[in-house]
């Protein structure tokens, strides 16, 4: 079974091998070449422990190759639709499965042991590319704090090994099911990135209560959480919760931002004459700003919440493949 | 590879429920969305038997063929296959050969590793008969199967089943894309196992071919529209039918005392393919020894009359 395995994925391995070879040798020559950038930047703030960052005037990594890390989001999508999605719909659209289902091994036994091993390869696969980009990463990490950002957060740490895991269950459980590749692969194509992006979207901040700082109106420069913390939202409270943004510069207090329409009538008195009062007279009246985030210090436990979330998804859907395959006439 | 190879002969032939028969359905019957496939199948294969399985397209040969590998599940009533119900089980999947419709097999991958392959997938496996078949017949063993002859994959395909040492091997119309030659060569690897297995296997083989059957066959299971025509031994079939040439006249004093399987008209004559009830005493019809091909036509006919009817006009002297 296992060498029927290998010599069926034999040159999908060494055609993917070649690719990741490529791409690995990209990344570590751009790589090096990224973190003397940085290393000349940074170097001399780092050692008398002045540097700000994040900083925004520094251009790292950008260009065709940053595009290149951020489309390593579609690894797992590629290994779950063309080596996922055929393993049993081109049995059965070849009709090849009547010559291996009539071997003596069960059609479970036959499945456990193909989809074992390509999931393991995605797992492989998807690890490798992630621990490249997240090596990759480290200065642009480092100097704009955006690790824990969507779209960073799902090419770097585990995610890349744990999507590749899930793209392939899906496209396995998807061959199953509708028993046609062309079909399948689509389905595998749409499930990753609507299952992915609505997970990102809506799901993942949601993992934790967020964190809600509050700090008076009149503060000028904006507070700013710890590291690389994942911002959600920004903007002005009042006694009633979140103020909606002011409709543009003129519906808003200069240099400030607080929404005019929102001023109280109290504090409105000051408008024309002293601007600073104001401020200090919103305060009084129980409005403040606030960033809402989630801290830094939980990127791990966030890549490890998500992993278990996909992992399980990859569990459901390899019974699925399972208990499918047996049901079905082939 | 020689350790696998030594292991084969030593498993046991276990008796019991063995020594009944090869193949035994009951009302087996299995419908498609659109339609029934094989409707209210009632067959029984005994051991150590050539069964010929004939039939229009679509009479559900290979539904019933499936059916007994149970790669398809039967909506309604039941099989027997070496007294066993089909199922997804090692030791049942052991002992069935099946050789799909088109011989399937993976083109990318040559007949040595299709054996190599086959050996990890089967506990019994003889992989030397396999290689020395396929040398003896000049198939190249290292070539990807893809490429090679309609002929040479269909004894590809034949050597692996074989090679399982099934007690039952189960052909879907593998002939049917050879030359006469390749045709030949099949047929006679099929009865060079049968004389090797020594009762211990029974094979069903489907066709169009009747007289390649007729060659080799001594059972028969004819389906039409779905059903079950005919089941049972060449030889008592043939020996149960006769076919009456007389003068068209009124054949209901016939009909009392056989039973006609199918008529055929022409102005001066009738030809009518009787289940003899009896001795033929009528002088006016002279009695004829049935083909095979000749009695599979005649059940075929009466099952579609309609699709036959074209069939009477042959040889008229209109």
């Amino acid at each position: 079974m296992t060498w029927l395995t290998w010599r069926q994925y034999r040159m999908a391995t060494v055609i993917s091998a070649a690719l990741f070879a490529a791409f690995a040798a990209l990344v570590v020559f751009t790589g090096l070449h990224m973190a003397a950038q940085f290393h000349d930047a940074f170097g001399s703030c780092i050692a008398a422990n002045t540097c700000r960052f994040p900083v925004d005037d520094v251009s790292l990594g950008s260009g065709p190759l940053g595009f290149i890390i951020e489309f390593t989001l579609a690894v797992p999508a590629v290994l779950g639709m063309f080596i996922g999605a055929p393993l049993v719909a081109r049995e059965i659209e070849t009709g090849t499965g009547q010559f291996s289902w009539t071997q003596a091994v069960t059609r479970r036994r036959w499945l456990a042991v193909k989809a074992g091993w390509l999931l393991l390869a995605a797992l492989a696969w998807g690890g490798a590319v992630g621990a490249l980009v997240t090596w990759w990463s480290g200065p642009k990490n480092a100097a704009y704090l955006n690790a824990f950002n969507p779209g960073t957060f799902d090419v770097q740490g585990i995610m890349p090994a744990v999507y590749s895991l899930f793209a392939m269950a899906l496209g396995i459980a998807a061959g199953t099911v509708i028993r046609r590749v062309l079909p399948a692969l689509g389905v595998t194509l749409f499930g990753y990135f609507g299952i992915r992006l609505m997970i990102m979207g809506w799901i993942r901040q949601h993992y934790m209560t967020p964190v809600t700082t509050k700090f008076s109106v009149a503060q000028g420069a904006p507070f700013i959480p710890k590291g690389a913390a994942w911002q959600l939202a920004q903007g002005f409270l009042g006694p009633n919760g979140p103020l909606a943004p002011p409709s543009g510069n003129s519906g808003a207090i200069v240099g400030n931002g607080f929404p005019l329409s929102d001023v109280p009538a109290a504090c409105r008195v000051h408008l024309a004459s002293q601007p600073a009062r104001v401020l200090s007279c919103l305060d009084k009246h129980g409005y403040a700003q606030y960033v809402t985030y989630q801290p830094a210090t939980r990127y791990w436990p966030f890549q490890f919440i998500e992993a278990g979330i996909f992992i399980a998804l990859t569990a459901a859907l390899v019974a699925l493949a399972f208990a499918i395959i047996n049901r079905r006439d082939a | 590879m020689n350790g696998q190879e030594g292991r084969l002969s030593a498993v046991p032939v276990t008796d019991g429920p063995d020594d009944g028969p090869a193949i035994e359905t009951t009302a087996l019957t299995k419908r498609y969305r659109r339609a029934a496939a094989l409707s209210d199948c009632s067959v029984t294969v005994p051991q150590g038997r050539i069964s010929a399985l004939v039939g229009p397209n679509g009479a559900g040969k290979s539904t019933l063929l499936r059916l007994l590998t149970g790669l398809a599940r039967p909506s309604g009533g039941s099989a027997l296959v070496l007294g066993a119900a089909p199922r997804q089980d090692p030791a049942f999947l052991a002992d069935i050969g099946y050789l799909a419709q088109d011989v399937p097999l993976y083109g990318r991958l040559s007949a040595a590793d299709h054996i190599r392959a086959c050996a990890a997938l089967n506990k019994r496996w003889d992989a030397a008969s396999a290689r020395t078949r396929l040398r003896e017949l000049g198939v190249p063993l290292d070539r990807a199967v893809g490429t090679l002859s309609g002929g040479q994959r269909a004894q590809v395909g034949l050597s692996l089943a074989l090679a399982k040492q099934p007690r039952l091997l189960l052909l879907d119309e593998p002939v049917a894309a050879l030359d006469p030659l390749a045709r030949r060569h099949f047929l006679s690897t099929i009865t060079t196992a049968m004389a090797e297995a020594e009762g211990q296997l029974t094979v069903v083989l489907s066709s169009h071919l009747i007289g390649d059957l007729e060659r080799i066959c001594d059972h028969l299971i004819l389906l039409a529209e779905s059903r079950v025509q005919l089941c049972g031994d060449i030889e008592d079939l043939l020996a149960e039918h006769t076919v009456l040439v007389g003068p068209r006249k009124d054949t209901a004093a016939i009909e009392q005392a056989h039973t006609v399987v199918h008529a055929t008209q022409t102005p001066r004559q009738s030809t009518l393919v009787v289940k003899r009830g009896g001795p033929v005493i009528d002088p006016a019809y002279q009695a004829e020894d049935i083909s095979l091909e000749e009695l599979v036509l005649a059940y075929m006919g009466a099952a579609a009359p309609a699709a036959y009817a074209h069939l009477t006009a042959v040889g008229e002297d209109q």
